[in-house]
């Protein structure tokens, strides 16, 4: 894979992200809910990585903490702005953070509740250039109309409220907002899953468009398996607030080293056009992120559990190039992926 | 780029725009407070609502003139009933209204005046005629009003009590007090719950529990009993001034709890929104977070709120003065007017002294119906 190459743009070394749990009069602290526990990967310059993993898995939490939209509990999240300099964000100052926010944005889940219903286009896209004073009167105008007309929008909407517009159509209004400070990364929070199917595909085509265009780099959640495959170059699989699986995104879908990604394979759906948006149904529950099981997370749901999985937790091993999963079975067993 | 731009063109293309008419253009730039005032019209009993408060407090801010005699004004015709306004010159049919003379008589017998219907005087209703003086707006004296009669001929169109001063008077005169004390009381309400509500919401943690209980604690205790209570130690020597700040504000005691808990409330809801996540990352201040994203979403919740609260305001002052322990005379409220009417006989005899209330519960359900119709605009958004 030529994306190999690329320098690296991110590393998350150790993420945890713990939501203290407050109960009783005195709100006193019973327990944490361990949303992100220990997270480790790397994203290289316009690579996309995929982030998927069934609901509750800490998936949002991990993107929010990277953007510091909530602080991280522990870890590292080392990014290399374009000079070449490398900054651990967990500790950036918020003034310093604030210059960071024109490399870093967001795309976020919900077109309904991302976009200010009280604003008008001109306002939300043009929000980060005037709050960061990158751009006065008419130049955000300007520059609002050439982000609109980039998003596949017409520049005479800017007058409008977002109420004029489809769920898809909102979708690029928040993309618009993401790319006008000229972003390097972007993390992209099930960008596409509150869309119609045949929507979709429209979207995520003009987030690759984008991706070539600018050179962008994407950090894509979904728990969406196709989605994630059309666009994704690598892919994590999240279970319960830790990596199990990451690898090439063919190699992952074809020879899944985790019997957790061989269950998501399984219920892929087939392609069909007619297919709505499905969340991915496993057997057996989630694992309590407020108390997880023994040994590895996955053990009570697993096909190949032996008795070692139910006391050791595995580790998150390279058993091929660049293809890493947390399984004490990974070498023996050979998983069905989406072929066969 | 190419075959993306194709998949995208229907989004973004030709057909479904050229159909799109004026109309919904204009729906597509209307702001949140265009879209409120289109909900609301269709609602017909609320613009009803709206227009009659609009009337009420119009006749509020200019009593002095609209009322055709100064609030203290007697007369000899005690306890009279309210004179008919007739449309005939005594021959023919006119437009111009005529009130009929009165005759005053003592019945000997019972020692009670009675009054007959004079029909050969008949004095024209003039509009911008000289009265009474009164003090306009407090700017300036001028003895102008909006209609009267010429003297000796009297105008009591709802009656007089007694000490023979017209009703009508009396009640807009009222009016401006009363309405007054709910909109003064909501200012209050509002300006305390916005406060202690926006802190609780904002800031959370103790602060945020402190201010939860002290609410709850307030709320629980029953209103007319805590309203009775405080008024009763309001000191029989203050001024009409200082009694009136102290009802407003022993009204408005209650108020602002509702209100502060609605402020938190969405505080809290809004502040979860993506939107508000967005504006921090593309590094807004919360200063610009707190008034360009948060204010403004629920602006329009308390607005509504508030129409809804000034009603109770007023209900809770004519309920005080009527029982004697709010506004005392010589202030003039609609309580104060209703006082005289604790007395049943009174009440059967002279009906009339009771038609201040009608102007009570025309205000509170005008202001009910307004605020239904405010509510259901209140979220131009909601599907
Ligand atoms: N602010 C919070 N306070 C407490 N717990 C939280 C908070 N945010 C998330 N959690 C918990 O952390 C866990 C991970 O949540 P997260 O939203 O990251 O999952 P996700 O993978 O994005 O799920 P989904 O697919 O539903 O979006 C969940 O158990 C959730 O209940
Ligand atoms: S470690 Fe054991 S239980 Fe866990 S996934 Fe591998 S085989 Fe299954
Ligand atoms: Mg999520």
């Amino acid at each position: 894979m030529a994306e190999n190459t690329n320098p690296m743009l991110l590393r998350v070394n150790n993420l945890v992200k713990h939501f203290p749990i407050r109960r009783g009069f005195l709100k006193t602290n019973v327990g944490a809910v361990r949303a992100v526990d220990g997270v480790n990967f790397h994203i290289r310059e316009r690579e996309t990585l995929g982030l998927v993993g069934e609901s509750g898995c800490g998936k949002t939490t991990t993107g929010r903490c990277i953007m510091r939209a909530i602080e991280p509990t522990s870890g590292e999240v080392l990014y290399t702005r374009s000079n070449g300099e490398t900054i651990n964000l967990p500790e950036l100052e918020r003034d310093d953070l604030k210059d960071l926010r024109k490399e870093i944005q967001m795309i976020f889940q919900d077109p309904y509740s991302s976009l200010n219903p009280r604003m008008t286009l001109l306002q939300i896209v043009g929000e980060p250039l005037t709050v960061t004073k990158v751009a006065h009167g008419r130049e955000v105008e300007e520059r609002v109309a050439q982000l609109l007309r980039i998003v596949g929008l017409r520049p005479e909407y800017m007058r409008r409220y977002p109420h004029a517009f489809s769920g898809g159509q909102r979708q690029r209004i928040g993309i618009a907002r993401a790319l006008a400070l000229n972003p390097r990364f972007i993390v992209a929070d099930e960008p596409v899953s509150a869309l119609d199917v045949s929507i979709q595909a429209q979207v995520l085509n003009l987030l690759q468009d984008l991706q070539a265009e600018y050179g962008l780099t994407y950090l894509f959640v979904a728990h969406d398996l196709s989605v994630v495959r059309h666009i994704s170059d690598r892919v994590a699989v999240m279970y319960v607030g830790k990596l199990v699986e990451m690898a090439a995104t063919e190699e992952l879908y074809y020879t899944p080293l985790h019997p957790y990604t061989e269950a998501l394979m399984s219920s892929v759906p087939k392609p069909d056009p007619r297919a709505t948006k499905r969340r991915i149904i496993l057997e057996g529950e989630v694992a309590n992120p407020a108390n997880p099981p023994s040994g590895c997370y996955f053990h009570p749901r697993c096909r190949y559990c032996i008795d070692i999985c139910k006391e050791e937790e595995p580790e998150l091993l390279e058993y091929r190039p660049e293809h890493y999963a947390k399984c004490h079975r990974a070498e023996e067993l050979s998983l069905r992926g989406v072929g066969g | 780029m190419a075959d993306s731009a194709d998949t995208r063109s229907d989004v973004v293309g030709g057909e479904e725009e050229q159909t799109i008419g004026v109309e919904e253009e204009r729906l597509m730039v209307a702001s949140q407070w265009s879209l409120m005032w289109l909900h609301f019209k269709r609602h017909k009993l609320a613009v009803a609502g709206a227009i009659v408060v609009g009337l009420m407090y119009f006749m509020a801010i200019f009593h002095g003139f609209i009322a055709p005699y100064e609030r203290a004004t007697r007369s000899e015709f005690i306890f009279m009933r309210p004179q008919p306004l007739v449309f005939n010159d005594g021959e023919n049919f006119s437009l111009r209204p005529y009130v009929m003379g009165m005759d005053a008589a003592m019945d000997r017998a019972t020692f009670t005046r009675t009054y007959t219907v004079n029909e050969d005087i008949r004095y024209p209703v003039k509009f911008l005629t000289r009265g009474d003086e009164y003090n306009f707006l407090g700017l300036f004296k001028t003895d102008v009003h909006l209609f009267g009669v010429d003297r000796p001929g009297t105008i009591f169109l709802l009656g007089t009590d007694e000490l023979g001063r017209d009703l009508l008077s009396r009640s807009i005169y009222g009016g401006s007090i009363s309405l007054s004390i709910g909109l003064v009381g909501v200012v209050f309400s509002f300006v305390l719950g916005a406060l202690l509500g926006g802190v609780s919401g904002y800031y959370g943690g103790v602060t945020d529990t402190i201010i939860q209980r002290l609410i709850e604690f307030l709320i629980s205790l029953p209103t007319i009993p805590l309203w009775m209570a405080l008024s009763a130690a309001v000191p029989a020597g203050w001024s009409a001034i200082q009694v009136y700040f102290a009802i407003t504000i022993i009204l408005s005691l209650h108020g602002w709890c509702g209100l502060a808990r609605i402020v938190r409330g969405k505080m809290l809801e809004t502040s979860h929104e993506d939107f508000v996540m967005a504006a921090k990352l593309s590094g807004s201040s919360d200063w610009r977070i707190i008034t360009r994203h948060l204010l403004p979403s629920f602006m329009s919740y308390l607005i509504v709120h508030m129409t809804l609260a000034i009603p109770g305001m007023i209900l809770g002052e004519t309920a005080l003065s009527f029982l004697g322990l709010g506004l005392r005379p010589p202030v003039v409220s609609w309580g104060v007017l209703l006082q005289q009417a604790t007395n049943i006989r009174t009440v059967a005899t002279y009906p009339w002294i009771m038609y201040p209330g009608l102007f009570v519960i025309l205000t509170v359900l005008a202001f009910n119906f307004m605020g239904d119709g405010l509510r259901d605009a209140a979220d131009p958004y909601k599907v």
